[in-house]
């Protein structure tokens, strides 16, 4: 049994410019059949197996579907609309772990050193200072920030390494976007964000999404970086043991470091988002 | 009865290095120190749940490639990255299994086990073959194709004809699921690489068959 909470959001089913007609994307979400597919009027429509359509939303790129009765609009994410940025679109990426694991690895910093080595952090650059979370209650969602790091090559446009800023958002139970250092213009932010279409508990697919200020790195080798990126977090995701997410504590250690990972575990837990979790009987 | 089962061969875990191993059907990470220590631990780091298996050894110890949180030879974890400055509680520990080495041949058990691993002297280890077919079907099928080979403590022992040549084979096994594998030692008769060869031809043969 899905819980209903878990029902009432809103997932990424597909990216929006790749949506064919009938019976196009013949995908998965929390482990029930769906199709993605644009009518003959244009519009795209998401149905069940059993033909029975259910919400959607088109944004950033994609298309977001809710089996049940949205609990509330799809997050806003005013970057997206702001002229000047790219939107890049990075394709998917399928991983064999939970949805909640995948962005619960997107909202970590410390494991930039060792994971994506000499790219986005390197040793013995390792310290992860005093950061702010917060669970708020005003937009229902967890942010991490005046989060601070060393990178090597922050992104596809820096040179050296700089200390970057950063700010991570959770925008829905499976959405994540965070806010960093912008190397081309000090008074704003790069968005970067991964979508998770939870296919079942234990699989999911990513979508990787930027909005960046960076009218020249050329399209490809933003992507390449990107891709680069998730596929070293894949060979992490599909290790952690056990497959789902740990809600309660004593099953894993956190640290300081981990702050945001706890807030968002706690959130999931007291919204009863428990699809990819495991939790002790209570 | 012994608890000591055949993990693996010490040849094919050089110093500095780390092996994933089955044991029962318990995950493990078995690593040896860049001094020769080794150890068998629980491959789920306490951290965030990464296999250890996966991580990189630095002089004495073993460190996590998820966040790098490192852990010396007791179990004990002695640095996390994230805070340089801070003495790691000592509660954070890996979980220990016990682990030996004799005859060329790396044993693990549980808990400290009061019994010895098999005496396999007089056998040189040669290496280790995974073939795709559990321990019992691999058992039968050895007993029609090597029936030489009578069961010894920890495996089968006994004279297989090689090359035309009478060869003291020792199998030690270690079974998983739905795969058993051979670590092979070899005494007196056939050469290392014909005894190789007869190893990879059984093992085609045992397959062969066992496919639907
Ligand atoms: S999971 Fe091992 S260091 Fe974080
Ligand atoms: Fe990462």
């Amino acid at each position: 049994m899905i819980p209903q909470a878990v029902l009432d959001q809103w997932y990424p089913v597909a990216m929006t410019s790749l949506v064919g007609p009938w019976p196009g994307r013949e995908t998965q979400l929390l482990g029930r059949p769906i199709m993605v597919f644009k009518t003959q009027s244009g519009a795209v429509s998401v149905q069940t197996a059993q033909g029975q359509a259910v919400a959607v939303t088109l944004a950033y790129g994609h298309v977001w579907a809710c089996l049940g009765t949205p609990a509330q609009d799809l997050f806003a994410l005013p970057e997206a609309a702001q002229p000047g940025r790219r939107l890049v679109d990075c394709g998917v990426v399928r991983v064999k772990c939970s949805p909640l694991r995948a962005v619960e690895n997107f909202l970590d910093i410390a494991h930039f050193p060792f994971v994506h080595t000499d790219v986005l952090g390197a040793e013995p650059h390792t310290e992860v200072g005093r950061y702010e979370v917060q669970i708020r209650d005003d937009v229902d969602e967890v942010w991490a920030t005046k989060v601070h790091f060393y990178q090597p090559q922050a992104a596809k446009s820096a040179a050296g390494g700089i200390v970057t800023e950063y700010m991570y958002r959770v925008a829905a139970p499976t959405a994540a976007v965070l806010y960093k250092t912008c190397p081309n213009r000090t008074n704003e932010w790069d968005v970067i964000g991964i979508f998770v279409q939870p296919l079942a508990e234990d699989l999911c697919d990513v979508y990787p999404y930027m909005a960046l200020f960076d009218d020249v790195t050329p399209q490809a080798d933003l992507i390449h970086f990107q891709q680069m990126i998730f596929l070293q977090d894949r060979s992490i995701l599909e290790n952690q043991i056990p497959r789902l997410l740990p809600l309660d504590p004593g099953m894993e250690i956190p640290t300081q470091a981990d702050l945001t990972s706890v807030a968002y575990r706690r959130w999931l837990k007291r919204k009863g988002l428990t699809y990819g979790a495991q939790v002790v009987a209570a | 009865m012994t608890n000591w089962k055949a993990s693996g061969l010490s040849k094919d875990l050089p110093p500095a290095n780390v092996m994933h191993a089955d044991w029962q059907g318990v995950d493990l990470a078995v690593w040896r120190s860049a001094s020769g220590r080794l150890s068998a631990w629980v491959d789920r780091c306490p951290h965030r749940g990464m296999r250890l298996s996966h991580g990189f050894v630095r002089g004495e110890t073993l460190a996590c490639i998820y966040h790098g949180w490192t852990y010396g030879v007791t179990g004990a974890c002695t640095h996390i990255p994230a805070h340089p400055d801070m003495t790691p509680p000592a509660t954070i520990t890996a979980t220990r299994f016990e682990v030996t080495e004799r005859g060329g041949v790396i044993w693990i058990a549980a808990k400290d086990d009061p019994t010895a691993p098999p005496d396999i002297a007089g056998f040189q280890p040669l290496r280790s073959l995974t073939v795709q077919v559990g321990e019992q079907a691999l058992l039968q099928a050895l007993a029609a194709d090597a029936p030489g080979l009578t069961e010894a403590e920890g495996g089968l022992r006994g004279t297989v004809q090689i090359a035309g040549l009478d060869t003291q084979i020792c199998l030690m096994l270690q079974p998983k699921a739905q795969e058993t594998t051979l670590h092979i030692l070899c005494g007196a008769g056939a050469g290392p690489a014909q005894v190789s060869r007869w190893a990879e031809s059984l093992r085609r043969q045992i397959e062969d068959r066992s496919a639907p």
